[in-house]
């Protein structure tokens, strides 16, 4: 059992799927057991987070092949990379069920478990072709939810973004065969597995850098980095809150990881060499998306624009090459993933109840639903970065990062932080506090339910606690990042 | 008595024919009697070919009587299961078509297993007069097949169509024939093979334009450019399980025969047309999916994409080449073996859910029609969901691992820009495939199509949820998720390496 826990963590969402699928039509039971299921997952998750040792790299490994002809394993394992990102994801997602309980159907949380199926076998995956296998296949639920449960133009935006990324992922694809015909043709076996494919030493320069790039294609346009961004658009205003949730919390976050994990890994030399421009195309994005952002008047594309922007400046961090760099990436991931999360999940609610879309139309909310105000500012101000929240720490250390790696761009970065505060705090102003004008319609908006609020609670006091004590989070994966930067890439840890 | 075993499957097959005809004379029996004849004899056959899937032979049987036309051995064994479960397969899944059609009647059950007996014999002989006689045999019962309810202008227009050019490049292969006769002084194969082994570079002139106008017909017959233009109308014409047919066994049992003569017989001369076929390669992908995004039909979305399917095949194809006295790259043989399972299964389910859904109406099938089948039937529209994702090679399908296969070999033996071309083609494949599963899934149901009654409980919705879960059985492998190491893809992997490498036997 012990071995096998991580398969057990992956495979249980989508076995208690299919059943589910198969057995009932009573939304009631089937909300109910899909949320036992991820609550069983966060327990688990949270037992391999306390056995997790540190210092000893890849642990709780299963190697076992799967197609034995062309030497492709179902490897799987974690070390403090991965244990973040699982962890974030196990927390996230039972949440989020409590916040979209209401008025769902049956296929809603079916897709909602197969995601989380999807989404776990990625990170997990240390196999580059079982990887892909995930990557690809927890497209698919999110697909279905936004098609089905989306708005306004949602087949377009389903095809749009279902092409877009799968542009992508076959580029990558096609990427991953060249690297394992390569181990072939140099080892004289197959093998698919990321540490191996380090190996290989016969690829010319070239080649190398088309391969990066069609891995980054894949992930750019998850994450997304500027200028692959086209899709979030519309897609975050058409996607029904439980996609957008997924899409912006989890799989951005997953191209990041991948990024980490895979690209940086395989191509070290390409990695450093352009190293420069992908920290300057991050801050880039950085600014560009902050810019949107206050132009925005819609408020779910306010806020796309608003991850989007903190993407781009964890995918800088990354590239920043130092551990300060990389641990406050890793920081900023669960830190963003619990605002944004928390931000596109309420501001779905706000939609629901008072069915405006648009910061014009909003107002006097804080009136109405004080406890509401209060969670949504407590995450916003995450978001920022205030001092005391998890924010804070994150970016405090993504600006040490890039300020070692160049100072001009530090300063830059160090700037960027007041673009994201005025757009978050202008529209908190406009939407939330202010009054609507004289003679308007009343709002209705009711404030958030017992359940709502048990489900928000462990995330504030998560956003206080990583923002007071990180030490305890971090020497979970700094361990991790120490030796990724040394022995992976040969590159010092505090250069 | 040892060697008459090997010709069991194809003798039952041609008995089943025959008693079918006889039965059809008598006006006492029902469609529903002639589906069950067929498939006892079909599945008698299956039986025996079965018996031997994993052993490795290869024998000419009575040398005085058959003439060394006819090879038995684990390649032809393992073409015959596909071909003669792709067959059993479409006429379970086309039973609810069958009863709805007035027009079906006994002799066509008589013509499919007829075309089957040809397909196999295609996949035995190593002659080259057999093979066409064998392939005739096949095509004239196809044309037969799809020019079966002649009232339809549609379907005149197909068979006819079908049948002048399928005759006219017929002549091209016996006129290729001919040519290489005329070199040889022989029509066997083995011959030809010596003849080639020993030649010097003068001889070799007829033998290249023989092959290339034989490799004609096979571009024909597999619909790639620029012999594609038939194939829109023809698929279009014909009954719709005859399309599911033609699409997944037919173009199978071509690959049989010409994979046969690549890997055994010509194998010498078989990079003289790479560089042919790498043009052709990039037509027939650019082609295809130019043909497959303008298509309102699903019939002939279908179809169309089934020319890119072709040209991925193909991409297997030009992998093989030759150095030092044997084939290398052999791998690529087995992926386009995996390939054509991996599609025969696809196909099959996907022209044969369309068909099943559309059998006790008259529409025509575009992509309208199959708007709110979710909401419908839910299982139906899943399953039709699968047969997409696998076509257009998601994760967790057959469809994937095949494509992987092929990609890899042909990456492997350096022909990564095709490579990436098909990847593209698959790109855009991805929008066609998925357009008609978001109008499954995310639109209300027309009007005209809300008050059918569907009883659902009936062989094809079986059938065809027995091909779903192969295809999904296919993808994952069962060693990950059942830790059962049975049905798992290295297991299709070593059956298609045990029976390519049966060539090879001495």
């Amino acid at each position: 059992m012990s071995a096998d826990i991580l398969s057990f963590i992956i495979f249980l969402p989508a076995v208690v799927a299919v059943g589910l699928m198969l057995t009932t039509r009573d939304i009631n039971t089937i909300r109910n057991i899909a949320f036992l299921t991820t609550t069983v997952i966060l327990a688990l998750v949270l037992k391999i987070y306390i056995e997790f040792e540190p210092t000893s790299g890849m642990q709780f490994v299963t190697n076992v092949p799967w197609i034995e002809t062309y030497g492709i394993n179902y490897y799987v394992g974690l070390d403090g990379f991965s244990l973040t990102i699982l962890m974030m994801i196990a927390i996230l997602i039972p949440t989020s069920y409590l916040l979209l309980w209401e008025g769902k159907t049956k296929g809603y949380w079916i897709n909602m478990l197969l995601v989380q199926t999807g989404v776990t076998g990625a990170v997990l995956a240390l196999d580059v072709v079982l990887f892909y296998f995930f990557w690809e296949v927890m497209l698919l639920p999110v697909f279905l939810l936004i098609g089905q449960y989306g708005f306004g133009n949602k087949v377009f935006t389903t095809i749009k973004v279902t092409v877009y990324t799968m542009v992508g992922s076959l580029l990558m694809f096609i990427a991953i065969l060249y690297l394992g015909v390569s181990y072939h043709n140099e080892f004289g076996s197959w093998s698919f597995a990321y540490d191996k494919l380090m190996t290989i030493t016969t690829i010319d320069y070239n080649t190398k850098v088309w391969l990066f790039l069609a891995f980054l294609a894949a992930f750019a346009i998850k994450i997304p980095i500027f200028p692959l961004h086209t899709w979030i658009m519309e897609t975050y205003k058409n996607a029904p809150t439980g996609a957008v949730f997924l899409l912006s919390s989890i799989m951005a976050k997953l191209g990041v990881y991948a990024i980490v994990r895979f690209m940086i890994p395989i191509f070290p030399d390409i990695y450093v060499e352009f190293s420069t421009w992908f920290v300057a195309i991050g801050l880039f994005g950085l600014i560009y998306f902050g810019i949107a952002a206050l132009m925005q008047d819609d408020i779910k594309r306010m806020f796309a624009y608003s991850s989007a922007s903190h993407l781009s400046f964890i995918s800088a961090g990354i590239f920043s090459l130092n551990s300060y760099g990389i641990n406050g990436a890793l920081y900023l991931i669960i830190a963003h993933a619990i605002a944004t999360g928390a931000l596109f999940l309420l501001v779905g609610l706000l939609q629901e109840q008072t069915g405006f879309k648009t910061i014009k139309d909003l107002g006097g909310i804080a009136k109405k639903a004080p406890i509401f105000t209060f969670i949504f500012a407590v995450m916003l101000f995450a978001n920022i970065g205030l001092p005391g929240t998890n924010g804070f720490v994150s970016e405090l250390l993504i600006i040490f990062g890039i300020y070692d790696f160049n100072h001009s761009l530090g300063y830059i970065a160090a700037l960027t932080v007041i673009i994201g505060a005025s757009y978050m705090l202008w529209m908190f102003q406009r939407a939330i506090l202010q009054d609507r004008p004289e003679g308007s319609k009343e709002l209705i908006m009711r404030d958030l339910k017992i359940k709502e609020i048990i489900g928000l609670i462990p995330w504030v006091i998560l956003v206080f606690l990583m923002g007071l004590y990180p030490e305890i989070f971090i020497n979970k994966f700094e361990p991790t990042v120490t030796h990724y930067l040394n022995d992976i890439l040969h590159i010092g840890a505090t250069k | 008595m040892n060697q008459f075993l090997y010709l069991i499957p194809t003798l039952i097959i041609l008995v089943g024919a025959i008693v079918l005809m006889f039965m059809s004379m008598y006006k006492r029996f029902n469609v529903k009697n002639f589906i069950v004849v067929s498939s006892f004899f079909l599945i008698i056959a299956l039986g025996f070919t079965l018996v031997n899937i994993s052993t490795s032979y290869s024998v000419q049987p009575y040398p005085h009587f058959l003439n060394n036309v006819l090879t038995f051995d684990s390649f032809s064994n393992f073409f015959n299961i596909m071909l003669i479960a792709g067959t059993l397969l479409t006429l379970l899944i086309g039973e609810h078509y069958f009863q709805h059609r007035s027009y079906f009647k006994g002799e066509f059950f008589s013509l499919l297993l007829f075309a089957l007996f040809g397909m196999m014999i295609l996949a035995h002989s190593n002659e080259l007069v057999t093979a066409y006689i064998a392939l005739e045999i096949a095509s004239f019962s196809v044309y037969i097949m799809v020019g079966y309810n002649s009232d339809d202008a549609k379907r005149v227009e197909a068979i006819f169509k079908y049948l002048v050019l399928g005759s006219f490049i017929g002549a091209f292969y016996l006129l290729g024939v001919v040519l290489i006769y005329g070199a040889t002084t022989s029509t066997n194969l083995a011959d030809i093979l010596t003849f080639i082994t020993n030649a010097n570079s003068q001889d070799m002139v007829l033998i290249y334009i023989g092959f290339t106008l034989i490799l004609f017909t096979f571009l024909f017959k597999i619909a790639a450019f620029p012999f594609q233009s038939w194939l829109l109308d023809v698929y279009r014409g014909a009954p719709m399980i005859i399309t599911a047919y033609m699409a997944s066994t037919f173009k199978i049992a071509i690959f049989s025969f010409f994979l046969r003569v690549i890997l055994e017989y010509i194998a010498p001369i078989v990079d003289f047309w790479d560089g042919i076929i790498s043009v052709i390669i990039i037509l027939t992908l650019v082609f295809g999916t130019w043909l497959a995004i303008t298509q309102q039909i699903v019939k002939r979305m279908l179809a169309a994409s089934s020319i890119v399917h072709t040209g991925y095949l193909l991409l297997a194809f030009i992998a093989l080449s030759y150095k030092d006295g044997h084939i290398i790259n052999l791998a690529s043989a087995y992926a386009i073996m995996f390939y054509l399972i991996a599609y025969l299964l696809s196909a099959l389910g996907a022209f044969g859910l369309a068909s099943h859904i559309i059998s006790e109406t008259n529409v025509k099938v575009t992509y309208d029609d199959f708007k709110g089948l979710a909401k419908q039937r839910p299982f139906l529209a899943a399953m039709m969901t699968i047969f997409l994702f696998s076509l257009a090679g998601i994760p967790s399908t057959i469809g994937f691992i095949g494509k992987f296969y092929v990609f890899t070999e042909a990456i492997s033996a350096g022909y990564t820009t095709l490579t990436i071309v098909a990847i593209i083609a698959t790109i855009v494949s991805v929008y066609y495939y998925f357009k008609l599963v978001a109008m499954m899934y995310f639109y209300p149901a027309k009007e005209e199509c809300v008050s059918i009654e569907f009883n659902d409980k009936r062989v094809s919705t079986y059938a065809i949820a027995f091909v779903a879960i192969l295809t999904i059985l296919g993808g994952i492998g069962s060693a990950i998720v059942f830790f059962i190491p049975v049905m798992n893809i290295d297991t299709i992997i070593n059956l298609t390496q045990l029976s390519v490498q049966s060539l090879f036997i001495k």
